[in-house]
């Protein structure tokens, strides 16, 4: 079967955000060994144990081998080909709003991302991060008044060194995996977010990525922590520009929740996926996993996966606490040659532990998909419970979506129910719509969006419809 | 035969039952009735013994046994019998099977010798006609795919069949129309003996048109704030539940 | 004599080459190249996708001798004390996997059928048995179907030919009985019928005694157009022994192949079912049921490969485990892109019972066409407590109550064998081991 006209025009549907900023940047030569580390701490002024804790990374990541069990495939990457560090030729650090080089403001007003406070969305903070380094971070003083530290990783380790070196690495140790050791050799920035004791977070934070510079890696770290009975609402959104080579995103992300503290964060993921022939774009191979340390604490993780070459991530949840909570809602889109292996993991350790997974693929063109999943009831998690969701959607023949789910239960009363379903995009569904008046691109747009609903539901307010109309974008004329 | 005093019973944090009293003696039919929420599914959930339920005090005398301190098989054979509201679905259980299990494990209780698998037919069918029940019903599996009223008429058929001293018909009418309730009803009246009890429980006066209790009690707030004959289950339908919540309150 | 393997498997085929077995070019290639696969997979770890929960280390510690080129003698009495009353059926009975013909009832089947032992058949006619031999299970063949290749020499082979319908079951008594040191057979069973035939096969696996051995066997199935098989496995090998299977089944169009596989006995049992769709609309129904009790290991592996459109299949699978037993179901369904109008359902469901109990369940999806109905479901869980109370409030003690509840769970299994006796036999069989052992 050959691909309808409207399969080629999902093809050929734009990335809207690839343009490339011209500014000049400070980059490092392309290579990774001690030196660079090295460099890369001392030109953010790190405190020792920071430069340590970097060199040990990098010697276990030396004795590592890229992992190959995902459904994914791609050329070897030259590790050594990659710049490991750039930062727009600006002032170090974050600095206040007027001081940022205007290039870079219109960057950011371009993919309507308000870092001007005046400008910003009611009540959303925003950290954006370019290329390595973060430029600014907004709201920082009402935050401040609530005792909530919001900054990038960078000033974190200069103003808060103790606050991060006890919790850096507590929930990805640098020997977790092949990406995480190289992160944690060669981070460059990210965001840090601590929220005390009893404190709802006043408004929900955000942070933006930007990759500009051709031929750099992008490292970014994030970490948050929300103590006891605390609450906190973060959003991430990733951009990059349109280039012909690969670029190589390998970002780690941390969260700790204390007793009864709650942490919501939430994805919006649009890296440039690459041309329709499957050149350039973003790969993205990233480490998330939150800790429900504390009793009754609950972490949840919302992601809208549009863009990358390659997506490898699994966001995840260690409940450690009794009656902890966690939580996946995904939506994941494929479509040119675009390869996704994302999931989650649900390891339940304490009492009363739940968790939820919904999980909602949709392939289209050539894009390949997995959806890949672990629960685990260990022995003593008494009273587990664990629903799982898998719902996969095919837009065209040359498509695929698989569904690799793991469950290991070893608790007698634990309770686990697990379904996937695979199917086609409803032609009567299809044909419901349109005998109604409805285009075909309206129609599938509307069904996917239903087909999608559940997961839209957990996104903060501005961000559900920011989701719903990339998604609709993504899938402009997908009709088999 | 049963004596109930003081009842007191939790659902999780929250006391449905504060202070129930109530008094059955042999071959009576006594109809419980209330409003919803009033706590009168949680009084036969917890006279057969259901798990979820913390009695708090007070205590429930039957034929001169603790029955709270009995298991919910140690109470079937003693002979109490709850016909439920909503009967469990058991797939891939014998409806036969299930039945034979049950009867012979009562019979042994009380001492009488286990039925053989012809005897044990014989009897079944003898009941099952007197119900209107079609033989098809012992081949399938417990209550697994039965209709509303199937179900209904099943709870009925299991308790010709066993022979308690003492049943509790949960809201047997809920759900039936008015010819699956005149079978159960029907059903429910060959049974009464002088020397068995039945605890009707119900929301609405009309299933008592077809089964006539001795005693009326009207349960609100956990406790029977009314006791009288027949007569009282007409006023209610008349009144309202309204009319008994308003005298309390005042 | 070959280089060693390197895996510990070589006792398994020592002396294979000096045997009486029958001598034949191309089945010496074969057999070589098992050999080379065999040593080319080494020891599987748990790295490995397939062997991800399941540990070797208890197999690898045994010191398995091949068994007996000669059938042990085991009297008729034997045969008929196993047997299973009122069961009309033809009979082939294989001891330590040798097809023993003075056992096996083969009387009154239809003209052209081909029944008997495989070393007998490969004697007398080797070209009957050329195509078919590994002609299903092909030659990527996983660890322990090639070292049953590299060690073939006996089983059972049954030819239907075109249009022939077999009056009654056919019954495979796989009898396994005490040797002087541990042994392991590997028979290799070769099963094909022709276009528009039908059969009903029940292979049941037994033993004797409660010794220890290992069977490593393999069934090559071949369903030719519109062909019909009703195949029921009943594994109850004895409480100590090894049992490794693989089914291997090709179906050709509009072919039916409805299969039960009960995993009931031995200590440690790994099945490996591969369904390959070679025609359009042939449907494959699998069901299964294991019970794995104190110290058992129940291992299923399935696999589905949809490669050509229009074909549905149905994997159920059902488990309880209590003690400390423990299970694996590994499902994968296989949708190639050009296997649309795929109708593909599987289901794992599972009763945990006791604390030391585990199940690892992946029941996996892989599709690569958009024209499909794939699902799968797993749960995982224990009695309803609603279930229990509603038996216990009728009198139903509640040790009686969880048996009756849980042979239910079962029921879904077991009221699709067939004939009844059979059905009657094994639900009976299932009760005896929930019986003896506690349900928490």
């Amino acid at each position: 079967m050959s691909p309808s006209p409207t399969v080629e025009a999902v093809v050929k549907s734009e990335y809207e955000h690839g343009f490339v900023t011209e500014i000049e940047s400070d980059t490092l030569p392309p290579g990774l060994n001690e030196d660079v580390v090295r460099t890369i701490s001392a030109r953010k002024g790190e405190p020792d144990f920071m430069l340590e804790y970097r060199l040990k990374a990098l010697g276990h990541w030396r004795t590592m081998k890229t992992p190959r069990w995902a459904h994914v495939h791609y050329p070897e990457i030259d590790f050594q080909a990659i710049s490991y560090y750039s930062a727009p030729k600006t002032k170090d650090g974050p600095m206040s709003l007027d001081e940022i080089d205007p290039v870079l403001r219109e960057t950011y007003n371009k993919l309507g991302i308000p870092i001007e406070e005046q400008m910003a969305l009611s009540g959303i903070a925003v950290d954006a991060v370019f290329d390595s380094v973060s430029i600014a971070t907004t709201f920082r003083e009402t935050l401040a008044k609530a005792g909530v530290i919001f900054c990038s990783i960078s000033e974190a380790l200069r103003d808060y060194p103790e606050l991060v070196r006890q919790h850096l690495g507590s929930v990805v140790p640098h020997t977790d995996n092949f990406y995480a050791a190289l992160n944690a050799a060669v981070f460059s920035d990210g965001t840090f977010v601590y929220v005390p004791k009893g404190t709802r977070c006043p408004m929900e934070l955000s942070t933006y990525f930007r990759i500009n510079a051709r031929n750099t890696g992008q490292f970014e770290r994030t970490l948050i922590v929300a103590e006891a009975g605390s609450y906190v609402s973060y959003l991430e959104g990733c951009t990059a520009p349109q280039r012909d080579e690969n670029q190589l995103h390998a970002a780690v992300v941390e969260l700790i929740a204390m007793e009864d503290a709650q942490i919501k964060y939430s994805t919006v993921q649009n890296w440039y996926p690459g041309d329709a022939e499957g050149r350039g774009g973003i790969y993205n191979f990233v480490t998330k996993r939150g800790d429900c340390r504390g009793a009754r604490s609950k972490i949840s993780w919302t992601q809208v996966e549009t863009g990358s070459a390659i997506t490898w991530k699994y966001p995840s949840c260690l409940l450690r606490g009794d009656d902890s909570v966690g939580e996946f809602y995904s939506v994941a889109v494929t479509k040119g040659r675009q390869q996704a292996d994302t999931g989650t993991k649900m390891i339940h350790l304490g009492r009363n532990t739940r968790s939820t997974i919904v999980s909602k693929g949709i392939s289209a063109g050539r894009g390949q998909q997995t959806y890949r999943g672990l629960v685990r009831i260990a022995a003593r998690a008494e009273g587990a419970r664990n629903h799982t969701q898998c719902d996969s959607l095919l837009i065209g023949d040359r498509c695929g979506a698989h569904t690799f789910p793991y469950i290991e239960v070893k608790n007698p009363s634990a309770r686990m129910e697990h379904e996937a379903t695979t199917s086609k995009i409803g032609e009567d569904q299809l044909f419901y719509c349109r005998s109604r008046g409805l285009t075909e691109e309206d129609a599938v747009s509307m069904i996917v969006n239903g087909f999608c609903k559940e997961v839209f539901n957990e996104l903060p307010m501005e961000f559900a419809v920011e989701a719903q109309k990339l998604l609709s974008i993504s899938l402009e004329g997908a009709v088999g | 035969m049963l004596s109930v005093k003081g009842l007191r019973a939790n659902v999780g944090e929250k006391e449905i039952l504060k202070g129930l009293d109530l008094e059955v003696g042999r071959g009576e039919i006594h109809a419980i009735m209330g409003p919803n929420g009033s706590g009168k599914s949680t009084f036969a959930h917890v006279l057969s013994g259901r798990d979820g339920y913390q009695v708090t005090g007070g205590s429930v005398d039957f034929e001169g046994r603790d029955l709270l301190a009995m298991a919910p098989e140690e109470r079937a054979h003693a002979g109490i019998f709850l016909a439920f509201q909503y009967p469990v679905e058991l797939p891939g259980v014998n409806n036969t099977y299930f039945l034979k299990a049950a009867l012979n494990a009562i019979r042994k209780a009380r001492g009488e010798p286990e039925l053989d698998a012809v005897s044990f037919l014989r009897l079944m069918k003898e009941r099952l006609k007197v119900l209107h029940l079609d033989d098809s019903l012992l081949k399938r599996p417990v209550n697994f795919g039965f209709s509303g009223g199937e179900k209904k008429r099943n709870e009925i058929f299991q308790m010709a069949l066993l022979e308690p001293r003492l049943s509790i018909l949960d809201e047997t009418d809920s759900g039936l129309d008015i010819d699956a309730l005149r079978i159960v009803a029907d059903g429910v009246n060959t049974l009464r003996s002088p020397e068995r009890s039945m605890i009707v429980v119900t929301h609405y006066q009309r299933l008592l048109d077809y089964i006539e209790p001795d005693f009326v009690h009207v349960l609100a707030m956990g406790r029977i704030v009314r006791s009288g004959g027949k007569e009282l289950a007409l006023e209610l339908e008349e009144k309202g539940y309204g009319w008994i919540a308003g005298e309390e309150a005042a | 004599m070959s280089a060693e393997l390197g895996n510990g498997f070589d006792r398994w085929l020592a002396g294979a080459e000096g045997s009486s077995r029958p001598r034949l070019d191309w089945l010496e290639t074969q057999r070589a190249q098992a050999r080379e696969r065999v040593r080319d997979q080494g020891i599987p770890s748990n790295k490995q996708e397939a062997w991800r929960y399941t540990s070797l280390t208890r197999l690898l510690e045994q010191e398995f001798v091949p068994a007996a080129a000669r059938v042990p003698e085991v009297g008729p009495e034997v045969i008929q004390r196993l047997s299973i009353p009122g069961l009309d059926a033809n009979r082939v009975v294989l001891v330590n996997g040798r097809f023993a013909a003075d056992l096996s009832d083969l009387r009154d089947l239809p003209a052209g059928v081909r029944i008997g032992g495989l070393r007998q058949i490969l004697e007398s006619d080797p070209d009957a048995l050329r195509e078919r031999l590994n002609g299903v299970a092909g030659d990527a063949q996983p660890l322990f179907t090639a070292l049953n290749t590299a060690g073939v020499d006996d089983g059972l082979v049954l030819l239907l030919p075109r249009g022939v319908h077999l009056p009654r079951p056919i019954e495979v008594v796989h009898l396994a009985v005490a040797t002087d040191s541990p042994r392991v057979a590997q028979p290799r069973h070769v099963v094909a019928l022709e276009e528009g035939a039908q059969a009903t096969l029940i292979e049941r696996y037994l033993s004797a005694g409660d010794s220890l051995y290992c069977t490593n066997s393999v069934l090559e199935l071949s369903l030719g157009r519109d062909s019909v098989l009703k195949h029921q496995r009943i594994q109850t090998e004895s409480p100590s022994a090894f049992h490794i299977a693989g089914v291997f089944l090709s179906q050709g169009s509009g072919s039916r192949y409805e299969g039960i596989n009960l995993g009931l006995g031995g200590s440690w049992a790994r099945t490996e079912l591969r369904v390959l769709f070679a025609g359009e609309q042939a449907e494959c129904d699998l069901k299964g049921l294991y019970l794995a009790g104190d110290r058992q290991l129940m291992d299923f592996h399935l696999d589905v490969e949809h490669r050509v459109p229009r074909c549905t299949s149905r994997e159920n699978f059902k488990g309880i485990l209590y003690g400390k037993g423990r299970a694996i179901f590994d499902g994968r369904v296989l949708v190639s892109r050009d296997a649309q109008k795929t109708d593909a359902a599987m289901s794992n469901k599972n009763l945990i019972l006791s604390e030391g109990a585990e199940v690892d369940t992946k029941p996996q999806l892989e599709i690569n066409a958009d024209d499909v109905k794939c699902s799968h479901g797993t749960t995982v869980g224990q009695i309803e407590p609603e279930m229990l109370f509603y038996l216990r409030s009728r009198g139903i003690s509640a040790p009686l109550a969880r048996r009756m509840l849980c042979l239910g769970f079962a029921g879904e299994i077991l009221d699709a064998l067939t004939p009844e006796t059979l059905r009657e036999q094994v639900a009976e069989q299932v009760g005896r081991r929930l019986e003896q052992s506690p349900l928490t």
